[in-house]
């Protein structure tokens, strides 16, 4: 009967892995007209959500004229610039526009389109005017946001001027970051700090373009070359057409497009965006569900593993248990969307590797505290219950868990949450859940702390009724 | 003394890593008969006790019950626990069930009754330890004494026909000890076959058919309650009775 327990336990780790299979094998089947391209989620003007949630800018406009043009179709998605980058590398993705300057050292893993945007780095500081030079640099900070062209130029000077470097993902972070005066200064792209400044940003541009770089779409090397051929004759004829004119001058042009008019009270912030925290905030509560199912169910089984009177399964428990709580979850969410696929050449939709993600990760949480809610059962109960005749397997269902899950509900409570919190966390590989969302709207109005604020209180509602569900099932349970 | 020999242990060994705690003990239990196993703390004898349900696993050696080898991994222990009833020291009453649930859980469970007569067989057995008035009551309301005789009751449901006592009254307030043995004494009355590790030496005198002193993972001695009180010949036990008679 003992055997009779542990083949239901491994039932269901083999269910487990048919999900897990099931997940990575789940990758959206691709016309061969619709191309997947991936960009950043925070880079205006090139590419930025407006105030209806929708994304544009020049990138997005352009793609979608060239798309159009060349008779295929194109999927933007937007992510974050370091994922968008390692979305294409690992053939997540067909393409990357995001901006992205040409450079030598990216021409060895990326083959790049014709350059549809000369750009060039500057550098931007607090209006005050004490910082107007790169020579004033010394011994302070400079924020630069990461792999962008401004960095690699702050890499290239910084020994010379002597300036220290931070690196922030966001542009908003980096501003933020001169603003406050904890860096002197920061290097951006100029048509993007000329529209940040535009949106209000309190920052000046103090320095002439330089660096001038070509901006290339780009596609991973050697592989989708029709669709890098489309989009170097889409851009010849949008450029030949005045397309490309009118779609450069609409972003950059005296009267673009620009978000300043608009009301910037909390209450105006949350009127313009609802619609985009609402969306956020389903993602978030849908991840957090799927994820607490999974993970329960793989924590419970990993649990049993680690207390069956089986070494080699207790061995496996241990392991999964160290591995899994071992690893930093934003490393286990890279590792698992952007390192996989490189390895085994399948894609993986993100919101699948952000649950795979937290499955694994508060999955071993939870099998620790059921393993330790068991153990933590007086092995005289057991005993008794094997002395009567009855097989391991009943024991445990019959004697064993009802007293051991009592001493787990409150991990169980405690644990959902902390999924719900680290949900926020996956927003690094591109789930547009509510942090993810709250950078967007940023990245557009740079209201960073009202945006940050309205985010908070509804990260602390959800968990206000998350934790009222789990007091009610507590005491349903305890009856 | 009836003949047929419900028990029969031969050269027991046990092993916990370097440390040897049963030397080759060898023993046969007849029908009916009450045992009663004394020896110093740490001789071995609840060890002993609890391999002869395999709670323990004897390193080596064999154990014969009813015809079947405990000591034999190949033997469904599951099935020979049925008929070995088992009273701990510490009661280990199920505090997730109800005194009720307790006693019927394992004929239940193992299809042995419905739960109509389990419930019927509850009320009996409780009758019979004098708690049918505690039927729907948590485990946790009961006193110790309360709880080692619902224990007992628990152990009889799956009607076995040997009863292992290991210490059952060791963990009692004095004032229980007397209702919990006075179960144990009807118990013996009605012929079940029993194997008791006590300090109680005034059950073993009254109750049981032979006394056997365990020391050192070996039986040094055994007897009639007459003989071993009354005759000892071995130092050990001499002195151990020195010990345990003149508090």
């Amino acid at each position: 009967m003992k055997r009779h327990f542990v083949s239901v336990v491994s039932g269901l780790a083999v269910l487990i892995a048919m999900f897990v299979t099931f997940g990575l094998g789940a990758t959206p089947a691709k016309a061969t007209t619709t191309y997947q391209v991936a960009t950043d989620s925070t880079f205006p003007p090139f590419e930025f959500a407006n105030s209806h949630n929708k994304y544009v800018g020049i990138d997005i406009d352009l793609l979608h004229a060239i798309a159009k043009d060349q008779g295929f179709k194109v999927n933007i998605k937007p992510t974050s610039f370091n994922s968008a980058i390692q979305s294409v590398q690992s053939g997540q993705m067909d393409g990357v526009i995001a901006g992205m300057s040409i450079t030598k050292e990216r021409e060895a893993t990326f083959d790049f389109s014709k350059p549809y945007f000369m750009s060039g780095v500057v550098m931007a500081a607090k209006p005050n005017g004490k910082i107007t030079k790169l020579s004033q640099l010394r011994g302070k900070r400079v924020a630069v946001k990461t792999g962008t062209s401004g960095a690699q130029y702050a890499q290239s000077i910084h020994k010379e001027y002597g300036f220290k470097i931070v690196t922030f993902d966001e542009s908003n972070d980096m501003y933020q970051d001169v603003l406050t005066g904890n860096s002197a200064a920061c290097f951006e792209d100029s048509p993007v700090m000329r529209y940040a400044v535009r949106q209000g940003t309190k920052l000046k541009i103090y320095t002439k373009p330089t660096l001038n770089g070509p901006y290339g779409f780009a596609v991973k090397k050697g592989h989708n070359q029709k669709l890098l051929r489309m989009f170097n004759n889409g851009l010849a004829d949008l450029k030949s057409n005045g397309e490309y004119a009118r779609i450069t001058r609409h972003y950059l042009g005296a009267k673009g497009s620009s978000d300043t008019t608009s009301d910037r009270t909390f209450l105006g912030l949350l009127k313009q965006n609802k619609g985009a925290l609402l969306s956020g905030f389903e993602q978030t509560v849908w991840l957090t569900v799927v994820a607490i199912f999974f993970a329960t169910l793989f924590g419970v089984i990993v649990g049993l593993l680690g207390v069956v009177p089986n070494k080699f399964f207790n061995g496996l428990s241990t392991t999964l248990i160290y591995i899994f709580r071992g690893l930093p979850l934003l490393v286990l969410a890279l590792f698992i969307y952007t390192g996989i696929p490189s390895l085994t050449g399948s894609k993986i939709p993100a919101f699948v590797a952000g649950t795979i993600t937290l499955m694994f990760n508060e999955g071993a949480y939870i099998a620790a505290f059921v393993k330790g809610g068991i153990n933590a059962v007086d092995d005289g109960q057991m005993e008794a219950a094997r002395s009567l005749g009855l097989p391991f397997g009943k024991a445990m269902r019959r004697v064993i868990l009802p007293q051991g899950i009592r001493i787990m509900i409150p991990s169980f409570i405690n644990q959902f949450i902390i999924t719900l919190k680290d949900t926020s966390i996956l927003s690094i590989i591109g789930i547009i859940e509510l942090t993810q969302t709250g950078k967007i709207i940023i990245a557009r109005n740079l209201e960073g702390f009202k945006v940050w604020t309205i985010i908070a209180i509804i990260y602390l509602i959800v968990i206000t009724l998350l934790t009222w569900l789990s007091n009610w099932v507590e005491r349903r349970i305890r009856l | 003394m009836n003949t047929k020999i419900k028990v029969r242990v031969s050269n027991l060994v046990k092993n916990f890593g370097d440390n040897k705690v049963l030397k080759g003990i060898n023993m046969e239990v007849h029908d009916n008969e009450v045992v009663v196993v004394i020896g110093p703390s740490g001789s071995g004898k609840s060890t002993f006790l609890r391999n002869l349900n395999r709670l323990e696993a004897p390193t080596s050696g064999s154990i014969v019950i009813d015809d079947m080898d405990i000591a034999d991994p190949k033997t469904d222990i599951n099935k020979v626990r049925e008929n070995i009833g088992m009273v701990f020291q510490h009661f280990n009453l199920f505090s997730n069930l109800s005194v009720s649930e307790n006693v019927m859980l394992a004929p239940v469970e193992l299809k042995k009754r419905t739960k109509t007569e389990a419930a019927k067989q509850a009320h009996d057995l409780l009758n019979m330890v004098g708690l049918d008035s505690k039927f729907n009551a948590t485990v946790q309301s009961l006193s110790g004494g309360q709880q080692q005789r619902v224990a007992i009751a628990r152990a009889l449901a799956m009607n076995p026909n040997v009863m292992l006592f290991d210490e059952p009254t060791s963990a009692l307030d004095p004032e229980m000890v007397g209702d919990v043995l006075a179960v144990m004494k009807q118990l013996a009355k009605q012929g079940m076959t029993m194997i008791v590790v006590t300090h109680e030496m005034g059950f073993a005198k009254e109750v049981a058919d032979r006394v056997v002193f365990v020391d050192d993972g070996n039986i040094q001695e055994q007897g009639t309650p007459d003989e071993m009180f009354n005759h000892p010949q071995n130092p050990h036990l001499q002195d151990f009775l020195d010990k345990v008679l003149n508090v």
